[in-house]
């Protein structure tokens, strides 16, 4: 024993001389090993962070750990981050309770969600087809006998001031541009509606009145916009339960067994609130959070040029006194005897550096609390309308029971871009295809006698003889339209019981029905592959054939972000690390050479071959120990500043990687010990080839070559 | 030169010449006939009648209805009214002026559509089941005949008259040049992309007692998408009535009280 550290010492103290001797080659090979060292360090460091953090903003948002959906569907699915605007085309699983049994029954699955995605446009019409639309319902409750007078008086004073703004702005147009620019009919009903005969006829008979103002007035407001909304349906409650990231931002959660819709935060701000204040909020953003200046940002120019221009929207929410209300605290706060209240308000919404922090509080504290600053409020009923799954519009009005957010996701787009709805309400908006349905459709094609014709043939079948019918008469062809008619006297009530039904469900119909995919939560999320296994075997086992999908694969692009960078990462590594295996080799090799005579007569002293093994060997792990660790060590530094300052999310989507505005990257000891065990390795391969030929060296050789 | 091969010369010389001749018609010809094809189906006065509308998509089930139609052609008010499946009874279409309303009875909410919005899902517009108004609308220009299977047509090119809300900007226009019923139709984008292209094999007729003579639509209308090209959609008129409707039909009022 002793004689072997004796051995092991003298090869060291050769090892050592050797390196000492030449120190050029020493730190050239050093260096790159310390940088590979580092990068490796570094590197891992990130990546592994990155990975954990997105890992948070995936499962801790929509995915889970896994998504299961069924196995027969022709597309693939992604819950989030998806760049298409379709929802991919999932079959349904028809028993979600079965489903749930079978995924339970894995060992590893501690909680199932379910879950449907859809998208739907929602149209909220014109400002003046909104408020007209309050006041039918309210005219409507009024001839009904209930007491809603006050309200009814407010709604009508709203809707003359709307006409008086449309009615300024036809005579700006006409005073700028000429009497030709406006159409005479426009004008005529803009007379018609701002005449006090009109309004003072109006209450005897609502309805015609509304009509005109409705088909002759609200189309010229123009500023209809369309919402286009990306929702996901689900078991409300069982979904804040798994995904503990979820807050209510505004209002509350939608009660157990009713129906309702949650915003999204991100989504009801940046697509549901009054344009003028979300431009504020982002000039706001820009001059804090990202140091413009409106003195040099366009961008900032852009929108604060929007709103001096834009103030229509405003106005048209102004009735008598509100607009009485604008002008006293305009004139207040600009020092201004101006009395035009759209004038007051291009002047106030003119800000520059100096004066934007007091005029955005202003908005907010005077002006904004007598606006409806977003178009639907919490509390209010949102009418979504979809093509179901087999073909047909279907409408449904939901309860807005408010906003949410995923803790620490708030501003990011990726997180945010999905609402939530009662799972009830999004198989009735999704219309799965039921055997009745289909055979409606097959009863009507029967009774019109549908015929099937090619396009290809079509001009030879429909046109290649003439038609011998053209000259007779109608037929009593098909059904009457009397039977059509009778058909729709059944629909009496069915608002008022489609109102009644659309408040509650019972909640075990959540349990019973169709789902398109599940969000599964694990115990252990080190197990995620074998339980992807386990789901996919009971599935089969339980006839329920099933695709289960990690949330890497579930986050979509998104997801996949993080293997391309780790990809990149042991790529880079690999090269740097075959860049120094060769480096080392050649540098033993000729280390070797030179040293023919001293080898030989180390032989010819009766050192073994393994000896001069051992002594190359040595030689190359020591460059690696000192040099690797060396690299390490720095790694651990700069990681370690990099932690204390943060990595900035520069753009949305790194934003979501980060989970969060900043990524503090934290070193693990597998970040060391795979960048140290590189190193070992590398400097061990590279000392086999300059070892053996060492060995090959007899004595007399040597001894022949110093000749 | 022989004399036979100087009449061969001559014939061909002729028989392209003369169609071409006959065929060119001028813009007052052209807006007369289109004129024509609109007195044809025009009955001024109520309209109902039964549709039935099919709608085929690629790897879809197919979507059915059955819709009643009622018109006014004084002031050009229309309703389309959904029958069946259930599912779609009391939903409408309610045209007044210029606004196109969507009505659902489910939820009791109208809202505004555009002249492209596409009937219950289906790739027929609005002005399909509407009294044709093609003079009114468009402005002609000679494309020459064609033959169509056994029919003759004249063959036009329409551009919609500006200000107007038009389902197609452009449509190539096949009329049969004995009977003046429309054949065929390829209707176009602003970009001249070929959007759709229409079928109307057959016509019917039936007394109109408010204009006092016969008024013929067409019966089966074939439309192919040409954008998705497996789609196509097959619309049949069935069960026409011209008795006056009544007064108050075309109001969002009568078409809640369905369903109130």
């Amino acid at each position: 024993m002793r004689g072997y550290f004796d051995t092991l010492k003298v090869i060291v103290l050769i090892a050592l001389r050797n390196l000492f001797a030449s120190r050029l080659k020493t730190l050239i090979v050093g260096g790159i090993i310390l940088f590979g060292s580092l990068l490796v360090v570094v590197g891992t460091a990130l990546v592994d962070s990155v990975d954990a953090s997105m890992s948070r903003s995936v499962i801790g948002s929509v995915a889970g750990h896994i998504q299961v959906y069924s196995a027969k569907s022709k597309d693939e699915l992604t819950v989030m981050g998806s760049m298409a605007m379709e929802t991919p085309d999932l079959t349904p699983i028809d028993d979600f309770a079965a489903l749930r049994r079978t995924l339970l029954g894995v060992p590893n699955v501690k909680a199932v969600v379910p879950m449907g995605l859809s998208a739907a446009t929602v149209i909220a019409g014109n400002t003046v087809d909104v408020v007209l639309e309050r006041l039918r319902a309210l005219a409507r409750r009024k001839l009904a006998g209930e007491d809603v007078q006050a309200a009814y008086e407010s709604e009508k004073d709203h809707v003359r001031q709307i006409i008086t703004v449309l009615a300024a702005e036809m005579d700006n147009i006409r005073k700028i541009q000429s009497e030709k620019a406006i159409a005479q009919d426009e004008l005529a009903a803009v007379v018609k509606a701002v005449s006090t005969e009109f309004w003072a006829g109006f209450d005897r008979d609502p309805y015609p009145a509304l009509e005109f103002l409705e088909n002759r007035i609200a189309p010229l407001a123009s500023d209809a916009d369309m919402l286009f909304l990306r929702y996901l349906g689900t078991d409300t409650d069982a979904f804040a339960k798994s995904f503990d990231r979820m807050k209510i931002v505004d209002g509350k959660a939608i009660p157990r067994g009713e129906r309702g819709f949650l915003f999204s935060k991100w989504v009801y701000e940046q697509q549901v609130k009054l344009k003028t204040a979300l431009r504020l909020d982002r000039i706001n953003d820009g001059i804090n959070k990202r140091s413009k200046t409106i003195a040099r940002s366009e961008e900032l120019q852009r929108w604060i040029k929007q709103n001096v221009t834009e103030v229509k929207e405003i106005m048209l929410q102004l009735d008598g006194q509100k607009t009485a209300s604008f002008r006293r605290l305009l004139q207040g706060e600009l020092d201004s005897q101006q009395s035009d209240v759209a004038k007051l308000l291009s002047e106030f919404f003119r800000v520059d550096d100096a004066n934007f922090a007091r005029r955005y509080r202003f908005f907010y504290d005077k002006l904004a609390p007598q606006l409806e600053l977003y178009r639907v409020r919490v509390g209010d009923m949102l009418t979504i309308k979809s093509f179901t799954k087999s073909g047909y519009v279907q409408s449904v009005k939901l309860r807005v029971f408010g906003t949410f957010a995923f803790e620490g996701l708030e501003d990011s787009h990726i997180a945010g871009e999905l609402n939530l709805m009662d799972m009830v309400s999004f198989r009735e908006l999704y219309g799965f295809l039921t055997p009745e349905r289909a055979r409606e459709v097959q009863e009507i094609k029967a009774v019109a006698g549908m015929k099937e014709v090619s396009r290809e043939q079509a001009e030879a079948e429909l046109f290649g003889k003439p038609d011998v019918g053209a000259t007779a008469p109608a037929g009593k062809s098909g059904p009457p339209v009397d039977e059509a008619e009778a058909a729709l006297r059944s629909l009496a009530g069915r608002q008022q019981r489609a109102d009644r039904a659309s408040q509650s469900y019972d909640p075990t119909q959540l349990e019973q029905g169709d789902v398109l995919n599940a969000a599964v939560i694990v115990k252990d999320p080190g197990r995620i592959s074998q339980t992807i296994k386990d789901i996919e075997a009971a599935g089969a086992k339980t006839g329920i054939p099933l695709h289960a999908i990690t949330w890497q694969k579930a986050s979509g692009l998104v997801g996949q972000f993080v293997t391309m960078i780790r990809a990149v990462l042991y790529i880079s590594v690999l090269i740097i690390f075959a860049v120094a295996l060769v480096i080392i080799n050649n540098a033993l090799v000729m280390a070797t050479l030179e040293r023919m005579p001293e080898i030989g007569t180390l032989r010819a002293i009766g050192a073994q071959r393994r000896f001069l093994l051992g002594m190359l060997l040595v030689e190359a792990l020591a460059v690696g120990v000192l040099f690797g660790s060396l690299g390490a060590l720095l790694g651990a530094g700069i990681v370690g500043v990099i932690h204390a300052v943060g990595i900035p999310a520069a753009n949305d989507i790194l934003y979501f990687l980060f989970s969060g505005p900043r990524l503090h990257p934290s070193l693990s000891p597998a970040n060391v010990i795979i960048s140290l065990s590189i190193v070992l390795a590398v400097s061990a391969i590279s000392s086999i080839y300059p070892g053996l030929l060492a060995m090959r060296v007899s004595p007399r050789q040597a001894m022949q070559s110093d000749d | 030169m022989p004399m036979s091969r100087f009449l061969a010369v001559f014939g061909l010389i002729f028989s392209l010449l003369v169609p071409r001749m006959a065929a060119a018609l001028s813009k007052a010809e052209l807006v007369e006939l289109l004129k024509a094809v609109d007195e044809r189906q025009r009955n001024q006065g109520d309209w109902r009648s039964l549709v039935y509308m099919e709608q085929k998509e690629k790897d879809k089930v197919d979507v059915a209805y059955e819709a009643l139609v009622f018109r006014r052609s004084l002031d050009q008010k229309f309703i389309i009214l959904f029958t069946k499946p259930k599912a779609s009874q009391g939903q409408g279409y309610l045209r007044i002026d210029r606004n196109l309303w969507f009505y659902d009875p489910s939820v009791g909410k109208w809202e505004r559509r555009t002249e492209r919005e596409r009937i219950g899902g289906t790739n027929s517009r609005r002005s399909d089941f509407d009294e044709s108004r093609l003079a009114e609308e468009y402005e002609p220009e000679d494309l020459g005949q064609e033959k169509l299977g056994a029919y003759t047509a004249q063959v036009m090119k329409l551009t919609g008259k500006p200000n107007i809300d038009l389902a197609f900007p452009v449509i190539k226009l096949w009329v049969d040049k004995e009977t003046k019923n429309v054949l065929k139709r390829q209707e176009f984008a602003l970009s001249g992309r070929l959007l759709r292209t229409s079928y109307y094999p057959r016509w019917k007729k039936t007394y109109s007692e408010s204009k006092k003579a016969d008024a013929w639509y067409p019966e089966e209308m074939r439309f192919y998408d040409e954008v998705e090209k497996a789609n196509s959609t097959l619309i049949l008129v069935k069960s026409v009535d011209m008795k006056p409707l009544e007064a108050n039909l075309f109001t969002k009022a009568w078409l809640e009280s369905k369903s109130r």
